[in-house]
Order: C-alpha cells, then sequence, then structure tokens
C-alpha cells in the first residue's frame, strides 16, 4: 500500500488540474451547448504565451502569467461567444466540426510555429519539495492542485448561489424564452466563456511544468477533461471535479501496474477514454442529455438536376481514365487519392446521410488494412477475396462503435466513438495484435494487375463503385428513413420501425466501405500500419468533408482531392494532416459550419417566384380547391361556431 | 400603450404579416382572431421583439422600441408567453419560476405562482419537461402572474387546459385586466376571448381585416368573415 | 384489434402518475380518454405504445399481452399514435411526413426491408400518402418543410402522418389543440368517417368537451390517475363527479 502513496499524490495533483479543466469543459457546455473539442487547445495557446514572453521576449514570468492567464483568456472568450451566437441553430455535427476547426488551427499553428518537438517549460514555481503524509511532494505540484481545488471549488459556490448559476443553465435550452424573461442571452453565455477560457489557460499553464511543452500532449488535456465530465455525466460540476482526480490517479496508479509490459503501455493515457467509454456504456440514456442538440439540417437542393449530374459524372470518370496520361510521375498521389474517394465516402454515409458523427473512421480503415495483409499474406486468399472479406471484417469492428450508437446519439456519439478511436490507437496498435510486433506488415497487389498503372484503374473502379453505392442508399428507402430519423426516432418508433436495426445497418455498411478501403490503402502502399490512422486522422477526415460539404454528393471526390492531391502541389508533404495544411482545413471548417448555420437560420421555405406577399395567401391560389373547401366551409361552420360558442357561453 | 405601426414581417424569404397596425391602449383586452397560419404568433413575436419587423414602428408608451431585442421590452413590462413550449425543460420548476421573475425575489415568485396554479406547489422541485402537457402550459402562463407587467401577449394559452382550468384562467385574466394591465390575447375560445375583450383584431392572411367593438362582430359577421373563407390551407 | 388495458399502474419515483387504471377501446367505435390536467391520460398513451415501462398491469392487443414489447412491435400490430407534443420530422416536407408514415411500417425491422423498397410497396406508399393528406386537406402545403409551418397545421399533418400508416388502432392525443374552430370541426368528420370506412379503433384524448361529446361513443375519465367514471357522453355530462373534477361549466 505504501508504495502506491506516491502514485496517488501524483495523481491527486494532476487529477485536481484535470478536473479545473473539465469543469472549464462542462460550464461552457452546459450554457452554449457547444462542446468545445479546442479546449485542450486553449490551455495549450495559454502555456505556449507564456513560453513566448517568458523565454522567447525574456520577461520576468509575473509578466508571462498576466499575460497568459488575465489577457488572452478574454480575448478567447469574445472569439467563442462569436462563434457560439453564430452556431446557434446549428446541427450538432456542424457544432462539433467548428470548434474541431479551431482545434485545428491552434494545434497546427503552434505546431508548425515552434515545431513538434516538446520544449521545456521554464519552472516558475519553487521547485523544492516538502514532505506530506510520509511522501516527499514538490512545492510547486502543491500548489497547482491547490490552485485548482480553489478555483474550482470558488466556481461552484457562485454557481450554484448566483443567480447567474441558473440563467446559464437556462440559456442553453431556450435562448428566445430567456430574453422573454428579461435576461439578455448574450451576457450570460459571455460570462460562461469567460470562466471557460480562464479555466483552460490556468489549467494549461499549471500542467506544461508536470508534461512538458508539446502542443499534442497539451491538447490532448481534453481528453482528459472528456473523461472527468464524463463522470459528471456532462452536467454535475462537483462530480466532474471528482472525476478529473479519479481519473489522474487512475493514470498514475496504471503507470505503476504496467511499467515493464510493453502490451499495456498505453494504457495510463488511454484511461480517460476507457472511463468515457464506461460511462457512456452504463449510463441511461436518460441521463445524457445532449444539450441544446437541435434538428438537422434539411436536405439540401442538389445542384445539378438528374440529367446534368449525370453528364458530369460520366466526365468525371472520363478524366479520372485520363489522369495517368497527363500526371507523370505523380500518378501514386492520384492512386492514393482514389482509396480517400473511398474513405471520404464511407464517412459521407454516416455524417450527410444519416446525420451521425463518427470519430473512429481511421480506426476502421486500420483494421481494414490489417486484415488485408493477415488475410492475403498469412492466409494466402486471393486477392480480391482478401478484400472483401477485410471489409467484412471491419463490420462488426462497426458494429461494435454503434452499440452506444443505439442508444446515444449527437454528442456523445461523436464521444464514444473518439474514444473507441483512441483505444485502438494507443493499446490495440501497439499490442501487434493488428501489425504485428515491428508494427507493419506487407500487403500485396493483385496478380497481373500490380504495376502502378493497372492497379490505378482497379482503385478508380472501386472508387466508383463505392460513390454509387453511397448514392444509392441516399436515394433509398434506408437514405429517406435516416433523414426522418435524424428528426425524430421516437416518432418513428411508434411508426413501426425498428430504429436500433436502422441504425446499426447504416455503421456496417459504412463500415465495410472503409475496411475495403483500408484494404486498398495497404494495397496501394504495399504495407499496413497504424501510423497514418490516428484519432487525430479522423478528426482531419471529419473537418475535410464537412469542408467540402458545398459538393453535395460530390463531396468525398473534393475531400480526397483536397486532403490526398492539393498538399502534394504544396509544400511536397505526403498528405494533409502535416504543416500548415490542419490550420487552412480548421479555417475551412469552420467557415463552412458558420455559413450553414447562418444559411439554415435564414433558410427560404419559398422559392423565389414569391417575392412578397403573404404565403397563406399564396397557397390558397388553386381556385377549385379552394372553392370545393369553401363549399364544405360554409356548409360546417355555423354549427361549428354554435358549438364552441354555446359551449362557453355556459361559463356565465 | 402598446401601438405597431403598418408592421411588416417574416422569415426569410416569406413576409408573413403585412403592412399590420395594432393599437393595445393602456387597461385593455385585446383580442387577436385568425385562422390557423393566419399570422397571429408572428404578430405577437414581432411585438416581444422576438422577430424584427421589416418595416414599420412599434411604440411603448410613447417611446420608439422599434428593434429592441426581447430582454429590453420585458423590463419594459412586456411579458410574452409562446405559443407550445414556454417552459425551459431541463430546469424544475423553481427554477423556472425564478428565471421568470428576473431578479425579483424567488421566493414571491413561488409564493405567487402557486397561488395562482396550486398544483405547480407539489411539483417545484421537478423538471419541468416532466410535467404534463396542462401543468407545462400553467408554468409558462405563471409569468404572467410573478412579475407586475403592463402589457401581456398571451399565445393560445388556454391550449391543452381541461375546462375547468380554462374557467379558472379567463377569472384570473379578467382580475389581471382589472389590475390596469394590458392584454393581448390570441385564443381558439373565440367568444371567450370576445366576452373578456374590449377591442377585436381579425387576422387574415397576414393583414388586419377587422378592427373594432368586438360587439360589431358577433354572429353572422363573424361567421362570414372569419369563418366562411376558408383560410386554411 | 381490441385495445384492452388492466390495471395499468405507472410510477415515477414517489408519485404515481396512472393507479390500476383499467379500461378497453374496441375496433369501429371511437372512444374517449378525459380527465384533468396531470390525470395520466398521456403517461397511459406511453405506456400503450411502449415508451414505458408500467410499474403494474397489462396491455393487450386482440387478446395477446404486448406489456413487453418495444414500440415498433406493437405499431407493427396495428397501433398507431400521435403526440401531444407533436413530433414531426421538421426538416423533410409534409409529402415526405406523411408518406413515412407508412414506409416504417413497412420497412419493419428488417435490414433488408429497410433498404429497398419493392414496386409494388412504392404504389401503396404513393395511395396511401395522396388519401392521408386528401382526407386532412392538406395536399396545398405538400412541398412545405415541416418545421415552418403553424401550430394547427402542424396537428394536421401529424393526423395525415398516423392515418396514412394504416392503423387498425389509434391513439390521438389531443388532435385538436391549436386548430381552430372549423379546423376542429373538420377534425371530428374525419375521425368518424375514417371509423366508418376502415372500421378501426380510436382512443381519443382531448380537452375540447364539444368535439368529445360529439364524436365519441363512449368515455372514460381519469383523475389523478384513477379510473373515476365511465360511460356515455350523456351519461358523463350528467354526472356530478365529473363535473366536479374536470367539466366545471362546461357541463351546463
Ligand atoms: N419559422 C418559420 N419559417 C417560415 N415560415 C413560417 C415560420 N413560422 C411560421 N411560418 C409561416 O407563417 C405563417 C403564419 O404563421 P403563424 O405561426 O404566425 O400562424 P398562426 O396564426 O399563429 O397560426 P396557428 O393558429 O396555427 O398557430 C404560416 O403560413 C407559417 O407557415
Ligand atoms: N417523466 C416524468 N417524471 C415525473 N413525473 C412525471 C413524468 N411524466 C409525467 N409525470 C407526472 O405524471 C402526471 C401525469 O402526467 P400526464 O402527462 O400523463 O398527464 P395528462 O393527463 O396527459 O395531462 P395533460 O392533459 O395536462 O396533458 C403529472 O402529474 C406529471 O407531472
Ligand atoms: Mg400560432
Ligand atoms: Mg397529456
Amino acid at each position: 500500500m505504501t508504495d502506491l502513496l506516491p502514485f496517488l499524490v501524483i495523481g491527486l495533483t494532476t487529477g485536481s488540474v484535470y478536473g479545473l479543466a473539465a469543469m472549464g469543459l462542462v460550464l461552457t457546455y452546459k450554457t452554449s451547448g457547444i462542446f468545445n473539442f479546442a479546449h485542450g487547445a486553449i490551455a495549450a495557446l495559454a502555456a505556449y504565451a507564456f513560453y513566448e514572453v517568458k523565454v522567447v521576449r525574456g520577461l520576468p514570468w509575473p509578466v508571462a502569467l498576466l499575460v497568459a492567464v488575465v489577457v488572452l483568456p478574454p480575448l478567447v472568450a469574445m472569439l467563442m461567444e462569436r462563434v457560439t451566437r453564430a452556431l446557434a441553430g446549428a446541427t450538432t455535427t456542424m457544432k462539433i466540426v467548428a470548434t474541431i476547426g479551431i482545434q485545428l488551427i491552434i494545434t497546427g499553428a503552434l505546431l508548425a510555429h515552434y515545431g513538434a518537438a516538446g520544449l521545456t517549460f521554464p519552472a516558475f514555481l519553487p521547485a523544492d519539495t516538502i514532505e506530506l503524509f510520509g511522501v516527499y511532494v514538490g512545492i510547486d505540484q502543491l500548489v497547482s492542485a491547490c490552485v485548482a481545488a480553489l478555483g474550482a471549488l470558488g466556481f461552484f459556490v457562485f454557481f450554484t448561489f448566483s443567480p447567474l448559476g441558473v440563467r446559464m443553465r437556462a440559456v442553453v435550452d431556450d435562448p428566445d424564452l430567456l430574453s422573454l424573461a428579461g435576461t439578455s442571452p448574450f451576457a450570460v453565455r459571455s460570462w460562461a466563456w469567460l470562466i471557460g477560457s480562464h479555466f483552460a489557460a490556468i489549467s494549461g499553464v499549471l500542467l506544461a511544468p508536470l508534461i512538458g511543452l508539446d502542443a499534442l500532449l497539451l491538447t490532448l488535456l481534453v481528453v482528459q477533461a472528456y473523461g472527468a465530465a464524463a463522470v459528471g455525466l456532462f452536467a454535475s460540476l462537483p462530480m466532474t471535479y471528482a472525476g478529473g482526480l479519479l481519473i489522474g490517479v487512475l493514470a498514475a496508479l496504471a503507470t505503476n501496474v504496467v511499467s515493464g509490459s510493453v502490451v499495456l503501455s498505453g494504457l495510463p493515457p488511454a484511461m480517460p477514454f476507457l472511463v468515457l467509454f464506461a460511462v457512456l456504456l452504463l449510463a441511461g440514456k436518460r441521463r445524457l442529455v445532449d444539450i441544446g442538440a437541435t434538428r438537422p439540417t434539411p436536405p439540401q437542393p442538389p445542384l445539378l438536376g438528374p440529367r446534368t449530374a449525370r453528364i458530369v459524372a460520366l466526365v468525371v470518370i472520363g478524366i479520372g481514365i485520363a489522369v495517368p496520361f497527363l500526371v507523370g510521375a505523380k500518378l501514386p498521389v492520384y492512386a492514393n487519392a482514389l482509396v480517400f474517394v473511398l474513405i471520404f465516402s464511407s464517412l459521407q454515409l454516416l455524417v450527410r446521410t444519416s446525420g451521425q458523427v463518427s470519430l473512429a473512421h481511421a480506426g476502421l480503415v486500420a483494421v481494414g488494412a490489417a486484415t488485408f495483409s493477415h488475410l492475403a499474406v498469412g492466409a494466402g486468399l486471393p486477392w480480391l477475396v482478401a478484400v472483401l472479406l477485410a471489409g467484412a471484417v471491419a463490420v462488426p469492428v462497426g458494429a461494435l462503435v454503434a452499440i452506444p450508437a443505439i442508444r446515444l446519439s449527437g454528442l456523445f456519439l461523436a464521444l464514444a466513438t473518439f474514444g473507441f478511436g483512441l483505444l485502438l490507437e494507443n493499446v490495440v496498435y501497439r499490442t501487434g495484435l493488428l501489425f504485428g510486433a515491428s508494427g507493419s506488415l506487407p500487403a500485396p497487389r493483385p496478380d497481373g494487375l500490380g504495376g502502378d498503372l493497372p492497379f490505378y484503374y482497379v482503385l478508380l473502379g472501386f472508387a466508383v463503385a463505392g460513390v454509387l453505392l453511397v448514392a444509392a442508399v441516399g436515394r433509398s428507402r434506408l437514405g429517406r428513413l435516416l433523414r426522418a430519423m435524424a428528426d425524430s426516432p421516437t416518432s418513428l418508433a411508434t411508426l413501426g420501425l425498428g430504429v436500433n436495426v436502422t441504425r446499426v445497418t447504416v455503421f456496417g455498411i459504412s463500415a465495410f466501405l472503409a475496411g475495403v478501403a483500408g484494404a486498398l490503402y495497404a494495397s496501394q502502399g504495399h504495407s499496413a500500419t497504424g501510423t497514418p490512422f490516428t484519432s487525430f486522422t479522423s478528426l482531419t477526415w471529419l473537418t475535410v468533408l464537412v469542408l467540402c460539404g458545398a459538393a453535395r454528393s460530390a463531396a468525398p471526390l473534393a475531400a480526397a482531392i483536397v486532403f490526398a492531391v492539393l498538399p502534394a502541389y504544396g509544400g511536397g508533404e505526403a498528405d494533409g494532416s502535416s504543416g500548415w495544411m490542419p490550420v487552412l482545413f480548421g479555417v475551412g471548417a469552420l467557415l463552412v459550419a458558420l455559413h450553414e448555420s447562418s444559411a439554415r437560420r435564414g433558410r427560404s421555405h419559398v422559392s423565389a417566384e414569391w417575392p412578397t406577399g403573404s404565403r397563406a395567401a399564396e397557397r390558397i391560389g388553386s381556385p377549385g380547391r379552394a372553392a370545393a373547401r369553401e363549399r364544405v366551409a360554409h356548409r360546417d361552420v355555423d354549427s361549428a361556431v354554435r358549438v364552441r360558442v354555446g359551449a362557453a357561453g355556459g361559463a356565465r | 400603450m402598446f401601438e405597431l405601426d403598418s408592421i411588416t414581417a417574416g422569415y426569410s424569404g416569406s413576409v408573413v404579416l403585412r403592412d399590420v397596425s395594432l393599437w393595445v391602449p393602456p387597461r385593455s383586452v385585446v383580442a387577436l382572431l385568425g385562422a390557423n397560419g393566419a399570422g397571429k404568433t408572428t404578430l405577437l413575436r414581432v411585438a416581444s421583439g422576438l422577430l424584427k419587423p421589416s418595416a414599420g414602428r412599434m411604440r411603448l408608451d410613447g417611446v420608439d422600441v422599434t428593434g429592441k431585442p426581447p430582454h429590453v421590452l420585458a423590463r419594459h413590462g412586456v411579458c410574452h408567453v409562446p405559443e407550445g413550449r414556454g417552459v425551459f425543460p431541463h430546469l424544475t420548476v423553481r427554477d423556472n419560476l425564478t428565471i421568470q421573475a428576473t431578479g425579483g425575489s424567488a421566493a414571491e415568485a413561488v409564493e405567487r405562482a402557486v397561488s395562482a396554479f396550486p398544483i405547480l406547489g407539489e411539483k417545484l422541485n421537478q423538471q419541468a419537461g416532466a410535467l404534463s402537457g396542462g401543468q407545462q402550459q400553467m408554468l409558462a402562463l405563471a409569468h404572467a402572474y410573478v412579475i407586475d407587467p403592463s402589457h401581456v401577449l398571451l399565445d393560445e394559452v388556454s391550449m391543452g387546459l381541461a375546462p375547468v382550468v380554462v374557467d379558472e384562467i379567463f377569472e384570473s385574466l379578467a382580475k389581471l385586466a382589472a389590475s390596469g394591465c394590458a392584454l393581448l390575447l390570441v385564443e381558439q375560445y373565440i367568444s371567450r376571448a370576445l366576452e373578456l375583450a374590449d377591442y377585436a383584431y381579425l387576422i387574415t392572411r397576414g393583414g388586419i381585416e377587422f378592427a373594432g367593438e368586438p360587439g360589431e362582430l358577433d354572429g353572422d359577421q363573424l361567421t362570414a368573415k372569419y369563418l366562411g373563407t376558408p383560410l386554411r390551407s | 384489434m381490441t385495445l384492452r388495458v388492466d390495471g395499468l399502474t405507472v410510477r415515477f419515483g414517489g408519485n404515481t402518475a396512472v393507479d390500476g387504471a383499467t379500461f378497453e377501446a374496441p375496433l369501429g367505435r371511437v372512444t374517449g380518454l378525459i380527465g384533468p390536467n396531470g390525470a395520466g391520460k398521456t403517461t397511459t398513451f406511453n405506456a400503450c405504445s411502449g415508451l414505458l415501462r408500467p410499474s403494474a398491469g397489462q396491455i393487450r392487443l386482440s387478446g395477446k399481452d404486448v406489456t413487453a414489447m418495444v414500440p415498433s412491435a406493437r405499431a407493427q400490430r396495428g397501433l398507431g399514435r400521435t403526440f401531444q407534443r407533436m413530433e414531426l420530422f421538421d426538416s423533410l416536407t409534409v409529402e415526405q411526413n406523411v408518406a413515412i408514415g407508412r414506409e416504417a411500417r413497412l420497412a419493419r425491422s428488417r435490414p433488408l426491408k429497410q433498404l429497398w423498397c419493392p414496386p409494388a410497396e412504392r404504389t401503396e406508399v404513393r395511395e396511401a400518402t395522396e388519401e392521408a393528406l386528401e382526407l386532412c386537406e392538406i395536399g396545398a402545403l405538400r412541398r412545405e418543410t415541416a418545421g415552418s409551418l403553424s401550430t394547427g397545421q402542424r396537428r394536421l399533418v401529424d393526423l395525415a402522418r398516423v392515418l396514412a400508416g394504416g392503423f387498425t388502432m389509434l391513439l390521438l392525443d389531443e388532435p385538436s389543440s391549436g386548430l381552430d374552430t372549423a379546423e376542429t370541426k373538420r377534425f371530428g368528420e374525419i375521425v368518424i368517417r375514417v371509423v366508418a370506412e376502415r372500421g378501426c379503433g380510436v382512443l381519443l384524448v382531448e380537452h375540447d368537451m364539444a368535439l368529445v361529446m360529439s364524436v365519441c361513443e363512449y368515455l372514460y375519465v381519469l383523475d389523478f390517475g384513477e379510473l373515476i367514471f365511465e360511460g356515455t357522453p350523456e351519461q358523463v355530462r350528467a354526472s356530478d363527479v365529473v363535473r366536479a373534477a374536470y367539466l366545471g361549466s362546461e357541463a351546463a
């Protein structure tokens, strides 16, 4: 027991900071209905601001602290309040994408400017140790823990007893109604973002000395915060803080237990996700209310008429066939892009057609790649069989992800899938179960079609088939049911549809496509590895797809070009997940999300033929119907009025 | 005195109200009638600031309040009880009342609401979303009782309420009016609304078709003008 | 396909919303379920359609106990309902809303049925949609997005959707609230006509007594979750108990 004590103390100190960060996250979520995926990035930003002032500019540390936790947060809060207002009434998907966009911008910019290698964070608190319960604790750690605990406590008291607290909870239910009751929703939300940003900034500055100045690591602070927030069921602030402590302690203890085991070394960082996943699975659906979830976007009118669309599609395929003769040595780039057409198609099916957000897609693709290698090389199956089976194996994995989807929706599905993706990445990839001990497996190409040129055409065939499949599903009965389900699953169920079956079916189809794409990716690159398929990749994919949403059903194609082709002509990067590209994607996705929700609020329900005049008046236009109705009405009205008047007349 | 002057308003791309003028004199009850989809709700949304008119002026006790946000109008005594979802479903009944009281005393708000609707007293700690439909309607209507508004805009408040409760509500509306508060009433029980009203407006396809004393609107004329033409579409 | 409810009890934590209610809604008849606000009518509907698990009691459809079935399975057996707070598919058009009423029922819980719609079913869906739109007279609204309709218009869409489903037992929760006078009258005619033509049964929750008295053949009165009276509209109107608990001046 005593040898566990040091871990317990370390766990509590970091856990206290996690708790503070998580409270900020829950607060802003509860008041804006927006789950801020950029929360960790704000913490990172504050830590880097401190670094910039202290180390780069050489000013004393109190100044640096002032800039990081006093000057910066209000600026961030102002930005976030604007975003919140602009996102009012947006779909859950758009809200998620907007904050992921902000996260990509901040993290991407920090990485690109300061480099990916971790920097040493200047210690500004005394590093002496004192003895506490027989354990030596650094004063800096103790100060961090206490600051975090005091902040959390103070805020909890404020939230419970100040009238602002109740209003903060009301604003997300119905800002209009709050406004009718005489309180400005704008002011209430600004306060929430101000407090939330401060908490993020403080936790960033407190955490940086403990884990070093690493933009990605600090961004993933939000991950610990998710876990903690889940313990509080995304609603209770004290439980959220307790969740932070719990996760800190669990991670510290796990570090102790698994030290020495390579297989389990991924466990401590994955701890918050285990917690998150467990809570999402165990907590009843009723206890997890997706705050501020609104109606999904109405189906967008197609850009082109059906005939034009068909012609355009044929032209695009024609260009696809001609590409090898036009691009010379860049052919592999285009072959790769074809695989991405398939990946984005499968994502499109989930995100656009069914309105569900999956952040585990990279994991599904990785599963497909690994399975393919095992089947084609390990079991020696024919190439095509192995590809299709790789898709088939991804289906049960997709179904596993779909289990939370059956019970949860919107944000919680996104979080659960993100957790699942990180679990795959941190634990399963490392075990060698997927990619062997070396982390990389060989992957063959089909016999006789192994050259770059013939294989390009094989990929083209798959890509076309995938796009057609997704389009067909969108037009099928399943597509219609999915659009209805996004609005009201309850009434669909009472109309007789087995909605759980629907959800699993669509996840299954999407997973199949992702698995096949994984096999093709491996085959194209001659090897299967997990490196390109991190959870960060999943986030980037989603943003890129949304970025290209204006292309309607051609979005997967556009996304593949943006993600896999453009970077090759830009800075010579391999794909869209390094350098300044993520920043650009982030900006783009944010703009698209904002634009789409403003278009949604101002959506015209009337065609342009009637620029003025009442819609009701216009509708009565057809004389035949109106006349018929008039007759009916005349006959009935007298008695109808008498009934009501008679009934009411008795009141006196 | 609440004046709406030549209001034109709608949702982007569609104009619902055209050149509508309406006065709510002090201490009076004004009934606003019209078929489904005529634009009654839209007019109330304009009046309380939820919807900005694209043309026209609004004056509250002589002060121009055109384009003012709802919370500013609310502080000037305008109380809008919206159609349908007028409660914060994830908050308890008590918290709902606290918010309605805008800065006033929470305890007093609860007391007033409970004396108007005793059933709410038993549900103070229940989430508003778990109330029955009628109980939610009572909670929404309590807003008019927990503050002392100068103008109350009511959008089909009797919807979903039991006949006994409707009786009570009309009685208490009469009291509210007698205490000096002006009411703008949209109601499905037309004759009851007319009984209470000092003035009536009839709105057809987004335009005012009739304005005057309820007496003039009785019987045949009501039937012919309001119900004789099938406004529903 | 009679709906029979036996000793239904639903508790929410400490308080009992429905307390041992027993009643029956046979085919070919409009049965009314009335009672004060908070009496437990909507809760009863939720238990019948499977959105709530009752604490005690049974629900039978044509003799078969369906108490443990999920909502979709009950709908498959012909039980349809509307919602007091209308649950429309707000982003779809009126026509699509109504069509889904039939399509959901055809698709059931079978993955293949959900994926593919055979041509015969396509015709069936179209016909059912047209009939329901016609019946509710909302054909002119068919291309409007459901989310942009006024309250009264939404009620009619909700009704049309459940009518398109071709259910044999309809539970209607305050279908006329928000409808104007003429439309309420019209609604009464639709219900009577549907029952006469299709021979289905209707269980109606309503606060508009004029409507209830004119369309219902038999009434059950709930108060505080308990059945306090049952009988024909005339008997209910004459009952002192009901007048005190519910009707007030309406009964005069
Ligand atoms: N958000 C919206 N976007 C577009 N059109 C709308 C919107 N809300 C209402 N409308 C349209 O404006 C018209 C007037 O609607 P409004 O809600 O004011 O009617 P109402 O008179 O209150 O009807 P009811 O008695 O049914 O409540 C209707 O034709 C409706 O379709
Ligand atoms: N989820 C819930 N949790 C707690 N109490 C509930 C819940 N749902 C309903 N109740 C309570 O149960 C009682 C019955 O509610 P129900 O909605 O069935 O009433 P109703 O008869 O439909 O009334 P109305 O005519 O007002 O719609 C009410 O007192 C309500 O507050
Ligand atoms: Mg209205
Ligand atoms: Mg009810």
